[in-house]
């Protein structure tokens, strides 16, 4: 137990959605080549800040937020409670991401190729709680006839490394295409999806009531979170499983960049199309069955007592089976797609960081993005309306406005400077709630420095 | 001079600049949640045959047990016992029904209030007994919950016998009231 509690107490330290749309194609910055590996970019060859090159954190709850259970407004939080719960959807979600580069370095080949590497952890997690379960714990069951299902309960959490290697080549003076491979590595893991099920209470016929569950599937599957009494879990433990010692996967990223016209471009990026296969310290939780009781019909016989508890749980757990496999198990990462059409326009310039004999760079850009993370345990999409301004040679500017489960007035801003071969950037959204951070249902910021060099530098 | 585009973005970013509205996560500690569950407990049919001995005299009670399915982590939040009891009695004698919370050794420590009495051909009634938020703390002694019915004395004088045309159906539920006063 103490195991595990280390396990959740470590993450929860770092942890902090994944759409990461103020940094996507921001100002060809070498972070980019992440969200897009068909990204372009132009210089001659980059370093991240060792630790520092890219610091992101997404946090959000479709839900309610903060402020609307702990406002001082002199309501009740009781109140507050229950409206929240009254507004409550058919199912909400929440989702943590963080991330934390550890290296990230770019050089340009020869044949004007761009590759990339480098290496960083991630810790995600996503839980999407239905309605009816939120009602079973907050009210209880006592509404006859009604079926509280489990169907929509899902969830993962996941702490693991990534080594990746890419490439980012120019096919012709209009395409760009690039992909990127991707060695994962996992600490721990946790999943439940695919769940069905219901409970409910009827009028009974014998008794007065009849309580069912009926047609329960649940899954429980983890790697990494139960461990024998022999294991020692601390700081090494954890820096070796980042570092290829945990339950390990493959995926790949591949993306492009196309100019049809002048001013007009498209890109469009999949991430994470892979998987990882848990075969270290794998323990899961299955429990199958259906089943119907009107209570416990009592025989008054003095001369045959009989244990009727006993008798109850036997039939029940015949009926309803809990099964711990120790079976390896396999899993998609959840993949992330990118898209986005973008018009060029206003000055044209060209500077040390810019150069192409092929295409001009215009001050100005505006377009729409658009997100979706499609997993198994949960999917989402996310349109943006962007602007890009080149304000100078030694700043560049992105504003965002986002629509997603989270909220429909996500304004976000990007500032990326660049000072020589030191660049130094940040990008957050939801900048209306900073009137009050705790109305926010979601948050998200990167930040990062890096060393961009080009041919005088 | 300063270029009019940082103007721009002072202006953009001061326009952002306060910081957060009046919480106070100390209401936590007021929240409460009020939570009830209900589940099926216990029914019997009895004929006349339940209130005879093996010589066919009638005997003055019978009782059963069943374990108690108490689970004592949650036994703080508990707030309400409530249990249901409908008795249907088409004999012609009446019945005291007793409802006893029994520990480990089967002493009883607690009787449900008011005891039941069940008159001579009722017919169909229900119960509602209560066990108040004072006597909760006697569950933590319960192992067991024992079902007694007692016959009580016909006017007649007559006894019970294996002829006898008659029912007593006993029917139960229990209405759990939890207050999870700390989230």
């Amino acid at each position: 137990m103490k195991k595990i509690i280390f396990i959740f107490f470590w993450f929860s330290l770092l942890s902090s959605a994944q759409n990461k749309q103020v940094l996507y194609n921001f100002n060809n910055l070498p972070q980019t080549l992440l969200l897009n590996p068909g990204s372009e970019v132009y210089n001659q060859f980059h370093i991240g800040f060792p630790l520092l090159s890219q610091v992101s954190f997404q946090a959000g709850f479709t839900g309610f937020s903060t402020y609307d259970i702990f406002a001082k407004d002199g309501v009740s939080i009781n109140d507050k409670i229950r409206k929240a719960i009254n507004k409550y959807g058919n199912a909400e979600f929440m989702e943590a991401n963080q991330q934390l580069e550890v290296i990230n370095a770019g050089y340009r080949l020869k044949n004007n190729s761009y590759l990339s590497f480098g290496y960083y952890e991630e810790f995600n997690a996503l839980a999407k709680i239905p309605r009816d379960v939120v009602d079973l714990f907050y009210e209880g069951n006592s509404d006859i006839g009604r079926r509280y299902s489990i169907t929509k309960t899902a969830a993962r959490a996941e702490l693991l490394g990534v080594l990746h290697i890419g490439i980012s080549k120019k096919i012709n003076k209009n395409w760009q295409v690039g992909a990127r491979f991707k060695i994962y590595s996992s600490v721990f893991n946790a999943s439940t999806k695919q769940n069905t099920g219901n409970l409910y209470l009827e009028n009974g016929t014998n008794n007065i009531y009849k309580q069912h569950i009926d047609n329960l599937s649940f899954l429980l599957q983890t790697a990494g979170v139960f461990f024998e009494d022999t294991d020692v879990i601390n700081k090494s433990y954890i820096q070796k499983k980042l570092l290829f010692g945990g339950n390990l996967g493959v995926g790949v990223d591949v993306g492009f960049t196309f100019h049809p016209k002048k001013h007009w471009t498209i890109t469009g990026s999949i991430l994470d199309f892979g998987f990882i296969n848990y075969s270290k310290n794998v323990r899961s939780y299955s429990v199958k069955g259906s089943y119907e009781v009107e209570g416990i019909q009592v025989n008054f016989d003095p001369t045959n007592p009989e244990n009727y508890w006993q008798d109850i749980k036997e039939d029940f757990d015949n009926q309803v089976v809990l099964d711990t496999i120790y079976s390896k198990y396999s899993s998609l990462r959840p993949i992330k797609l990118n898209g986005s059409v973008a018009y060029s326009f206003g000055r044209p310039y060209y500077d040390d960081c810019h150069f192409s004999k092929e295409r001009e760079f215009y001050t100005d850009k505006m377009g729409l993005q658009l997100f979706s993370t499609v997993g198994t345990v949960h999917s989402y999409l996310a349109a943006t309306l962007f602007y890009e301004k080149r304000i100078n040679k030694y700043l560049q500017t992105k504003i965002t406005y986002t629509a997603d489960p989270f909220s429909f007035t996500n304004i976000g801003l990007g500032i990326s400077t660049h000072f020589n071969a030191f660049n130094m950037y940040l990008a957050a959204d939801n900048l209306i709630s900073l009137s009050n951070v705790y109305n926010a249902k979601s948050a998200n910021i990167q930040l990062g420095i890096n060393f961009i060099f080009n041919k005088k530098n | 001079m300063i270029p009019k585009y940082y103007y721009i973005i002072l202006i953009f970013f001061t326009s952002f600049t306060s910081c957060t509205k009046d919480v106070d996560f100390n209401q936590i500690y007021d929240a409460n949640v009020h939570t009830t569950y209900t589940s099926t407990l216990v029914y019997a049919n009895f004929t006349a045959i339940n209130f005879l001995d093996t010589n066919n005299i009638e005997i003055p009670s019978t009782k059963d047990s069943i374990e108690a399915p108490i689970d004592k982590n949650i036994l703080k939040y508990l707030e309400k016992v409530e249990f249901t009891i409908i008795i249907n009695n088409t004999f012609n004698r009446g019945f005291n029904f007793y409802f006893n919370f029994l520990d480990d050794t089967k002493n009883v420590v607690y009787t449900l209030q008011p005891t039941i009495f069940v008159a001579p051909n009722s017919g169909e009634q229900t119960f509602i007994l209560e066990i108040p938020f004072e006597d909760i703390k006697l569950l933590n002694k319960t192992r067991f919950f024992e079902f007694e019915f007692e016959l009580t004395e016909s006017s007649d004088g007559s006894t019970l016998s294996g002829t006898e045309i008659g029912t007593l159906d006993l029917k139960s539920s229990v209405k759990l009231f939890y207050n999870f006063y700390k989230l």
